[in-house]
């Protein structure tokens, strides 16, 4: 067992659990259990495939989607129009819902990805629409729907499956042990890293080297399969296929609320969520109060929105034995009494260890432990592999020829032309609103320039990702902070290393990130989490995360910005040592007395055009820079 | 990680035996009523139509325990509430027969809730009668056994019959405007389904009349202001609504606003209630029905049929419906519940395939719809009673045909 | 003819979304926060006008004279507990979709799931029609429309010229800033969710005017609402305006030219088009986005 790693021995669980099921569900009947837990455990694997299909995009990545009941809409009409109108066995229905609802989702993500504004409610609403449109479709075409439904005939199946209640048990169950062997693969993955990352800060993460695009398409499209393949189920269990019972917002609704529940950033969040939720809402439909399952779970979702949006896995996680022990104790006591079903005192045992999970998280919050202990002390370079340097190329290494970007009418930067030279420290200085950050997101891919080019190592950049832009070689510090706030410390600097130009795995990459947080005298607080740092301990690893890309040039962006003095002072070594590895560096700063003292050369911007290039010195004492950036008076 | 493998393992193990050591103990002996089980659309869209069925059924219930109930044993019904929620009903009919094992069903209102719940009937071989499924070509469970008097090609049958019925007129219509909601039962009419694509477009044209408005229009539209325009502008003579609940109140109100009252309209299954609502502006409204409580038609169903109308009206004015004739809706589900009990008295005990056989063998005397005969070569729709009834005096009266008649047909108003 | 006639009575009607979708639009914008809870108080706003009418026998319109405080209050206890609970942008989402669903179940319980209309006798407004040349205006509609112009109107010049307003469109463009300088973002929110709240009450009443109403009716205003949010450019009260009647209008053109069925498939086309090719509305925002 301890020769797989950690993944593999979850995998091996899953599989463990998986089969235990399905002799459960193939000999339900001789072992006495009832034909009603069959399909209430079929239900939450149902719910369990579809909210971990939704909770990859949306809850590893953060980007929340409305739009979940599309995928199922596609997956079941598939079954509908292929089976019910055609025929087809439903075996090859599956996985045709499975293909459409991963085409449904390339194409939502080709066209939402691709355009920068679409995040947050914005994609959350254009999910929304999805179905919407959808369904407006299906009524109005007749060889889909036109309006009437379609029945799907009872399917075929072999002897050795008791009834067709055994039958969705076994293909929900095949399904859903798929999804969450994905969603755990997925999650321990550098898919679910970079996932991970581009929840917290996706811009950070796409300078840093994470593909966001190709990785956000595949957590998309892999929604799209599992909850495609769960939709052509579910249109066998249903029987009859209409707009009204495919498209309606229970799906999306029911999703969110077990995926927020039992915790979006962990493979089994989903799954503790799907099972409390179905079996809440069958115990209270069981108990004839299902008109008030929807005051319940509206109630719940603006409840846990407010109070415990992390969800229950983590709070678990945190104090095991509590929870665990009081669910347990609980249903046991109930079960004793006699007084209800069982399942009912199941429910009980797991509201109990809810809510001692929630009662426990708000008394004491307590950070769920780092996956696994950091061995920075033990550093050792020769065993290290040695990074891949930046190929060698002449002339400088980064060069803007006429650059100008415009915003709409704002001309940011117009016509700018510098040069970064091996060795240099080029300071750039500007009132604000002059253009520097601008520039800053010019050089390292984040922006594309509206004229003139840029090159890298001489290569030019139109046209290249972000993310490979770093790996060219180019790194950068923002003004405001922008951690991974799921993370330590330290693995904030390692994603730098994973994501950089080595591919590295994690375990090297944590050594290599170690070297990095010593140069920015960092490595007392690495299984810190970014929360805890103060302002000047966060722009220190906003450098170290910058450095661990192993850059030839890094660009700071007024990284010292609301520093005290002292701070200042050491934040300035650490620049100089970086500078000494041999980093070239761009720094953008007003603090005049720093950039006399660390730049070898000094750049002035006014209103976004070049007014001054040169020597620190002459620049700065130039009437024309005096005019512009220091005002009439010289202080 | 070793940990929480083990406690899955254990949470299984737990799970599997203390499910296995709680099975329930049935009383099986005749003294212990017998459930039927059904779900209803007691909230939601439906519901202004899901709540007749509630009191009609009880009102049933209360009446046959009054008379020794079925196989000596009284009858208990347990309804569920579907919310009008296609989604819920397969899942909650599930539960009433794999949990609360209930000794038999009847079927929830509206087509696409009934087909669900036929997948649901077929896989577990239980008899389902039901009151309200119009779409006889997809219902093909032979154990499904329908209410209303639909006929099993009601595309062809129903617009047959309102043309026949308007043919009787002075001046028949000529140019007509077709409004379909696009779902299940209405759009069935107006375009047929599948490979049969007769409906009352086709037949309208066979008859040589002319369809000026072709609109069909999603079932959550809120805005008929387009197609009152289009309506007002092409001045047809009949107006036909194939929609549902308050689809044709919407339109007529609609069409007031802009100044504009057809000559005369049609409105397949509407809500009863609210079109009489509109008071003189839906005086003249068609519809269809296999029953109104006018006084012929009372007569003709027999003695018994008065004293169930006015139980029927007592109860519904306590639950506060607003509309409590005992019509259509309610004589559909009469149907329904005699077809169910005569099953269990005919096949002498509570043995699905028993009361299967025996429905398709022998015939069931109704009180509101006569002798009804199953074929399954029909999808058991039997030979369809159904009329034209029209909106006079603030009150539904049949008018057609002649033999189920309580009153004539009235030509088109002065608009 | 009938087009032009379609045209605009869909544009009349279109008064009718701005006048949903200003409350939600104006909150959004300004207090980032995205309250889908504003559709449970439009339901609300419907059924107190049927209530209140049915049981009082006041006209419809008057109504309003319960409705709109009722609803001032409700929009800002809901605002203020937003605030309170610091909940904005995206939870803000979450956690309103949940008290929507909570709102409709409420209302089922009270005036159950039946459909509930405003009896003929006390509607005068429900068939009339003001006939102009050879178009009629639809009084319902006409109606929509002109409180939508009202309000709305009302609002824009309340943003531009009190002190309140450009209170308000600085918070808008810069919070912090806005702090500063001494705007209490409490009673700001309050006030606008208040205000919202009323925005609310002449929707509702204008929609019960001739419609019936039933607990799910909020589901279906969704599409249309949010396509004019997104549209007019969220926080942009004239641009709300013109968004509704552009909707309107189209939604009318493509019911006569195509179908009505069509119009969902057409209206959400319309959505997801405008939201990749210009999220931040079709016409310039009066806030930062």
């Amino acid at each position: 067992m301890s020769a797989l790693g950690p993944m593999g021995r979850g995998l091996l669980g899953l599989l463990g659990t998986a089969v235990v099921l399905a002799m459960l569900g193939i000999f339900s009947e001789d072992l006495g259990l009832s034909q009603y837990l069959l399909v209430l455990v079929a239900t939450i694997l149902f719910w369990t495939t579809q909210a971990t299909s939704w909770n990859l995009l949306s809850g590893f990545a953060g980007y929340f989607s409305f739009g979940q009941g599309a995928y199922v809409a596609v997956g079941a009409y598939s079954t509908a129009v292929l089976t019910g109108r055609h025929g087809v066995n439903f075996l090859y229905s599956i996985p045709v819902g499975a293909a459409l609802g991963g085409l449904l989702a390339l194409l939502i993500g080709m066209v939402a990805f691709r355009l920068r504004g679409l995040r947050g409610e914005i994609f959350a609403l254009l999910t929304l629409a999805v179905p919407f449109i959808l369904a407006a479709y299906a009524r109005i075409t007749d060889w889909v729907d036109g309006g009437q439904g379609t029945t799907i005939p009872l399917p075929n199946y072999p002897e050795w499956i008791a009834d067709f209640q055994h039958l969705m048990f076994l293909l929900n169950l095949a399904v859903a042990t798929l999804a969450v062997g994905l969603a755990l693969g997925v999650h321990r993955s550098r898919l679910g890293r970079g996932l991970a990352a581009i929840h917290d800060a996706e811009d950070a993460a796409e300078v840093l080297g994470v593909p966001t695009f190709r990785y956000k398409m595949m957590a998309i499209v892999l929604g799209g399969v599992l909850g495609g393949a769960g939709g052509a189920i579910f249109a066998l269990q249903i029987g009859f296929v209409a707009v009204e019972s495919v498209f309606n917002l229970t799906i999306p609704l029911f999703v969110i609320i077990m995926s927020v529940l039992g915790g979006r950033t962990h493979w089994l969040g989903p799954v503790i969520g799907a099972t409390l939720i179905v079996t809440l809402q069958d115990r209270l439909a069981a108990g004839g109060l299902s008109a008030w399952s929807a005051i319940i779970f509206g109630g719940l979702l603006a409840l846990l929105v407010v109070a415990a949006s992390d969800g229950l896995y983590s709070r678990v996680r945190a104090n095991p034995w509590p929870t665990l022990g009081a669910g347990v104790g609980v249903a046991a006591v109930v079960l004793v009494t006699g007084t209800v079903e069982t399942v009912t005192a199941l429910l009980y045992g797991m509201l109990a260890a809810t809510a001692v999970a929630i009662g426990a998280g708000l008394l004491r919050p307590a950070r769920a432990s780092a996956a696994s202990a950091s061995d920075a002390s033990t550093m050792d370079d020769e065993a290290l592999p040695r990074p891949t340097p930046v190929p060698a190329s002449e002339g400088p290494l980064v060069a803007c020829e006429g650059v100008s970007r415009y915003f709409g009418g704002v001309r940011a930067l117009e016509d700018v032309s510098l040069t970064v030279d091996r060795g240099e420290i080029v300071g750039l200085v500007g009132a604000n609103g002059s253009g520097k950050t601008t520039l800053v997101n010019l050089l390292c891919g984040a922006m594309r320039p509206t004229r003139g080019t840029i090159r890298i190592g001489g290569r030019p950049t139109a046209g290249t990702a972000a993310h490979r832009i770093a790996h060219a070689g180019v790194a950068r510090t923002y003004q405001i902070p922008k951690p991974f706030a799921s993370m330590t410390v330290h693995d904030n600097v390692a994603m730098a290393v994973m994501f950089g130009r080595d591919n590295a795995r994690l375990p090297v990459a944590r050594r290599v990130a170690a070297r990095h947080l010593a140069t920015v005298g960092l490595s007392r607080l690495a299984d810190a989490y970014p929360s805890t740092l103060n302002l000047h301990q966060r722009q220190l690893l906003e450098m170290a995360r910058a450095i661990a890309a192993d850059p030839t040039v890094l660009l700071l962006d007024e990284a010292l910005a609301g520093l005290s003095p002292a701070e200042i002072d050491d934040a300035v070594t650490v620049i100089r040592s970086i500078h000494d590895s041999g980093i070239s560096i761009v720094i953008v700063e007003h603090l005049l007395r720093v950039v006399r003292g660390l730049a070898t050369r000094v750049v002035v911007l006014d209103h976004g055009s070049v007014i001054a290039d040169g020597e620190p010195a002459a620049v700065l004492s130039d009437p024309a820079v005096v005019a512009a950036y220091l005002g009439r008076q010289r202080a | 990680m070793r940990t929480k493998v083990l406690a899955v393992f254990v949470v299984a193990a737990l799970a599997a035996t203390t499910a296995a050591c709680s099975k329930k103990d049935d009383g099986g002996t005749t003294s212990t009523p017998l459930v039927v089980g059904s779900t209803l659309s007691l909230t939601g869209a439906f519901a202004a139509t899901g709540i007749i069925h509630k009191v009609a059924g009880e009102a049933f219930i209360a009446r046959l325990n009054a008379n020794g109930g079925l196989l000596g044993r009284q009858v208990e019904w347990k309804v569920l509430d579907d919310q009008s929620d296609t989604a819920k009903v397969g899942q909650l009919y599930e539960q009433l027969i794999s949990q609360d094992k209930v000794d038999a069903i009847l079927g929830p209102y509206a087509t696409p809730n009934i087909l669900a719940t036929m997948a649901v009937a077929e896989r577990h071989g239980l008899v389902l009668p039901h009151h309200t499924a119009v779409l006889a070509p997809q219902l093909t469970y032979k154990c499904q056994f329908p209410g209303w008097s639909i006929g099993p090609t009601p595309n062809q049958f129903i617009p047959n019959l309102l043309f026949d019925a308007l043919a009787t007129l002075p001046q028949p219509p000529k140019k007509i405007a077709v409004l379909t909601s696009q779902s299940g039962s209405a759009a069935f009419v107006t375009n047929g389904f599948g490979n049969d694509k007769t409906g009352l477009l086709t037949i309208a044209a066979q008859r040589g009349i002319e369809v000026v408005v072709n609109a069909p229009y999603p079932p959550t539209i809120s805005d008929w202001g387009s197609i009152a325009a289009q309506v007002a502008g092409a001045k047809p003579d009949l107006v036909i609504n194939n929609g549902l609940g308050v689809d044709t109140v919407n339109a007529l109100t609609a069409m007031k606003q802009l100044g504009y009252r057809p000559p005369m309209t049609f409105s397949l299954f509407p809500a009863p209630g609210p079109l009489l609502g509109l008071g003189a502006d839906s005086a003249g409204v068609l519809s269809v029905s296999i029953f109104e409580p006018n006084a012929p038609l009372i007569s003709k169903a027999g003695a018994d049929a008065q004293a169930i109308i006015d139980d029927y009206k007592s109860r519904a004015t306590t639950a506060k419906i607003p509309y409590t004739a005992f019509e259509t809706q309610a004589a559909a589900s009469w149907n329904a519940w005699q077809i169910l009990a005569a099953s269990i008295k005919g096949a002498g005990k509570v043995d699905h395939k028993a009361m299967c056989d025996w429905l398709h063998a022998n015939p069931v005397d109704t009180t509101f719809s006569g002798r009804l005969t199953f074929d399954a070569s029909k999808n058991n729709f039997w030979a369809p009673t159904l009329g034209i009834k029209q909106i006079q005096n603030g009150q539904w009266v049949m008018v057609w045909p002649s033999d189920r008649a309580a009153g004539t047909l009235t030509g088109p108003t002065a608009s | 003819m009938i087009t032009l006639q379609a045209a605009v009575t869909g544009a009349l009607v279109g008064g009718l979304y701005a006048l949903m979708a200003a409350g939600l639009s104006a909150t959004w914008g300004v207090l980032r926060v995205i309250n889908l809870a504003h559709f449970g108080l439009i339901l609300i706003g419907a059924y107190l006008t049927y209530q209140v009418a049915t049981s009082w026998g006041l006209d419809p319109i008057a109504t309003l004279l319960v409705s709109a405080p009722a609803l001032f209050v409700a929009g800002a206890l809901l605002q203020g507990a937003y605030d309170r609970l610091g909940v904005a942008g995206f939870n803000s989402l979450l956690m309103s979709f949940g008290l929507l669903i909570v709102i409709i179940q409420i209302a089922t319980n009270i005036w159950t799931a039946d459909f509930q209309r405003i009896a003929p006798e006390l509607n005068r407004y429900a068939t009339g029609g003001l006939p102009l040349g050879r178009l009629i205006l639809p009084t319902p509609a006409l109606i929509a429309f002109s409180f939508a112009v009202v309000l709305i109107g009302g609002g824009y010049i309340a943003l531009q010229r009190t002190f309140v307003g450009r209170g308000m469109r600085a918070f808008a463009e810069d919070r912090n800033v806005a702090a500063a300088f001494g705007i209490d973002h409490r009673r700001l929110g309050l006030l606008l969710g208040g205000l919202s709240g009323v925005s609310a009450a002449v929707a509702g009443m204008v929609f019960a005017l001739s419609n019936s109403i039933t607990p799910t009716t909020p589901y279906e205003w969704f599409g249309t609402v949010f396509a004019v949010v997104i549209l007019g450019g969220v926080g942009n009260l004239l641009g709300t305006l013109v968004a509704g009647v552009g909707i309107g209008v189209l939604s009318g053109l493509v019911s006569v030219i195509w179908s009505p069925s069509t119009e969902p498939f057409m209206l959400f086309l319309a959505v997801i088009l405008a939201l990749l090719l210009r999220p931040q509305g079709l016409f310039r925002t009066a806030g930062a986005q």
